[in-house]
């Protein structure tokens, strides 16, 4: 159990139960400097100690390896199928099923009695090293999404594939596909000495949400959640702080003193039609001195006061 | 004010245009119900069927997007026999919304749904689609949004008094209106509606076997087996003219939803020089020969941001008409922009089809930005103090 006090001990265990929460896919995406599987081996002991049945898929590492660390009870609640010791099936013992790998994990989404279901597969890479890219993202779409056996309640039964992604093996194109498949991402890194995982949650039909865990793995796979470095450098500067302000050296006035709006306030526009407008339009020549019109004429003007179409024949 | 840009002295300049034809956007000119136009429009087709209209511009047959916003930005809707592509967004948020509009629209009109996905149930996506908003509930929802938009439209105007009276600009719910409607993402369809109305399904992980390894000209199983599906229907229900007792003619709307993931078996997504590099451009090929010969129009979302060989992409956006690209702000450092703090993303036009015409209704405005409010996904220009705000820093 944890060392640490009360508070410490419930945030790693709500933090692991959201990560298994969700269903679906979990992708775990490790890399030769952060590894994973201690991770994986954390959510399955959490997986396992709420009593559910956890399957395994182990194709990089032994069995004997795989289990070590773990409790007895946690142990005896995990099923095992074994890839690592004869991946080819070359010593024909009969045990295991057609269809290589994916027809294991086929199976595993078959044969299971009611109740939340947790499928480990260690690793997703090894998969995708030696099978189609597609065949394995359809295996994984029909794990997390299968449709409840004939006979059992119609509601949608909990499935959750935790899948171990070395993500350093592959392309940028397998990586994308995974996660556009996945429910929940777990990249893990860190700093000197601490582990990070950066947790980006797809809830379907609502924005992903993107939380950073600082943790330590405590050697019995459990959780320690750890406050994270002290110094958080910032490596890129907010490059929207301070804009400039665009209402300085202005030549026009922008703002306006009450005094000021007032006045406007009161102006009499030009093309307003008001009642004074009305009255002067209709009474011209009172007190009003007759317009005048000035003019100077040019060097080319031609004065004559003939009408130029007195010549035609019309 | 609204400059209508062709066939503007030949249809008579009394007549009220459409607002979407003309070059400014903003135009309170509204189109007077469509009357039975004889010679001029052409065509035994135009014989009216539930939820389309002729264009304005050349008399082609439109069908509604669902989202009359986006109606207006393609020219008036969406061609009848051509395929509307959207580019989804990075975590595929806004991009089944637009396909919802659309099946929802098809619904409300009474059109035939051909909804196609390898990663949903079909029956679980109508169940979740918007339902329609009625049009008392809806005048509602517009006047307390442009309320909220622009308080100082109550002062009275001192100098243009003239147009005071005139209505507001937004195209708002038009009561009854037969093309376009409105939608509240808030609240489900209701069940009657999606058990009237006429619909087959596509899934893909059902029709596929394990035993069928056949590959055959270079179609990926999957797609060949959708093109099938489509066909059938296509045929037995008399879409393509095939059946000629058939009275009542009537629209097929097919929803293919995130086309070329993995799970529909294309490794497009997977690496960059694949296998079937061009089993996709087939597809897209195959189907649009299939629409432009059949009363149907397509709507197709795909992830093209996983997709590795960008030439793919050019292809894909040649075979397709219309193309609409969706980019959201989620996660990228455009969220944190002040500039964009009132949108969820911006929405770009990519391609707009040149259908009989020697043009096309492409809009001058490049600056689109949607935004997902609680009960309606609206498109908006990025106003322009925006714009210049974004020069200066």
């Amino acid at each position: 159990m944890p060392s640490e006090g009360a508070a410490g001990c419930g945030r790693w265990s709500e933090m692991l139960e959201s990560l298994l929460a969700l269903g679906g896919l979990v992708l775990l995406r490790d890399s030769v400097e952060w590894e994973g599987r201690s991770f994986l081996k954390a959510l399955i002991r959490k997986a396992a100690l709420s009593g559910e049945q956890v399957r395994i898929l182990g194709c990089e590492v032994s069995e004997e390896e795989f289990r070590e660390g773990f409790d007895s009870d946690v142990n005896s609640r995990l099923v095992y199928h074994d890839l690592f010791r004869d991946p080819l099936n070359w010593s024909k013992t009969g045990e295991a099923p057609p269809g290589g790998p994916l027809g294991a994990l086929r199976a595993m989404c078959k044969r299971t009695d009611p109740g939340p279901v947790t499928i480990a597969i260690d690793s997703l890479s090894w998969l995708l090293l030696r099978q189609p890219c597609t065949t394995v993202c359809q295996v994984l779409h029909a794990l997390s999404h299968r449709t409840p056996c004939p006979g059992h309640s119609p509601a949608v039964e909990q499935v959750r594939v935790l899948g171990l992604l070395h993500e350093e093996l592959h392309g940028p194109g397998p990586v994308g596909a995974l996660s556009s498949l996945a429910q929940t991402e777990v990249t893990l890194g860190g700093t000197a000495g601490l582990d990070s995982a950066h947790i980006v949650f797809r809830r379907p039909r609502q924005r992903p949400t993107h939380q950073t865990q600082w943790f330590s793995i405590l050697p019995d796979f459990s959780l320690d959640l750890q406050e994270g470095p002290r110094l958080e450098c910032q490596p890129h500067p907010d490059p929207y702080t301070s804009p400039v302000d665009p209402t300085t050296h202005l030549t026009f006035n922008l703002r306006l003193s009450k005094k000021e709006k007032e006045a406007r306030d009161g102006l009499t526009l030009p093309f307003q039609f008001s009642s004074e407008k009305q009255q002067a339009l209709l009474r011209p020549g009172q007190g009003q001195a007759a317009s005048h019109i000035f003019y100077e004429p040019d060097a080319y003007d031609d004065l004559d006061q003939e009408d130029p179409d007195d010549d035609l024949d019309v | 004010m609204a400059a209508v840009a062709t066939c503007g002295a030949g249809a008579g300049g009394t007549e009220s245009m459409a607002a979407a034809t003309s070059k400014s956007n903003v135009t309170s000119f509204q189109r007077r119900g469509p009357r039975a136009r004889g010679t001029d429009s052409g065509g035994p087709r135009l014989v009216s069927i539930a939820g389309t209209r002729p264009s304005v511009r050349n008399g082609q047959l439109l069908v509604s997007t669902g989202l009359p916003a986006l109606d207006q930005l393609l020219g008036g809707g969406l061609a009848v026999g051509t395929v509307l592509l959207v580019e989804e967004d990075k975590y595929s948020i806004y991009s089944p919304l637009l396909f919802k509009y659309f099946l929802a629209e098809g619904i409300i009109n009474g059109h035939t749904l051909l909804v196609a996905s390898a990663k949903e149930d079909p029956a679980d996506i109508l169940q979740e689609l918007p339902a329609p908003l009625l049009d008392d509930s809806c005048k509602k929802e517009f006047d307390e949004d442009v309320c909220n938009k622009k308080p100082e439209s109550d002062i009275k105007m001192k100098i243009a008094w003239r147009y005071q009276l005139s209505p507001k600009m937004e195209v708002g719910p038009v009561t009854s209106s037969r093309f376009g409607h409105y939608y509240d993402v808030s609240k489900r369809i209701p069940r009657e509606l999606i058990e009237t109305s006429k619909w087959h399904g596509f899934f893909l992980p059902e029709k596929m076997s394990s035993a069928d390894k056949v590959e055959c000209c270079s179609l990926t199983p999957g797609y060949m087996k959708l093109l099938h599906f489509i066909q059938n229907i296509i045929y037995e229900e008399g879409f393509d003219g095939s059946n000629p007792q058939k009275k009542q003619r009537n629209i097929l709307r097919i929803g293919i939803q995130s086309l070329g993931l993995p799970l529909w078996g294309d490794d497009v997504c997977c690496s960059e020089n694949c296998d079937s590099s061009h089993s996709l451009s087939k597809f897209l090929y195959i189907l649009r020969g299939l629409l432009r010969t059949s009363l149907s129009a397509c709507i197709i979302t795909m992830p093209t941001h996983l997709i590795q060989n960008k030439a793919i992409i050019a292809r894909v956006t040649n075979l397709s008409d219309t193309v609409v690209a969706l980019e959201s702000f989620v996660g990228s450092e455009r969220e944190t922009n002040p500039l964009y703090k009132d949108y969820h993303g911006l929405i770009h036009i990519r391609q707009i089809p040149r259908l009989n015409n020697l043009i096309c209704d492409e809009s001058d405005v490049k600056d689109l930005a949607f935004k997902l409010k609680r009960k309606l996904f609206t498109i908006e220009k990025i106003s322009d103090a925006l714009k210049w705000w974004s020069r200066r820093s």
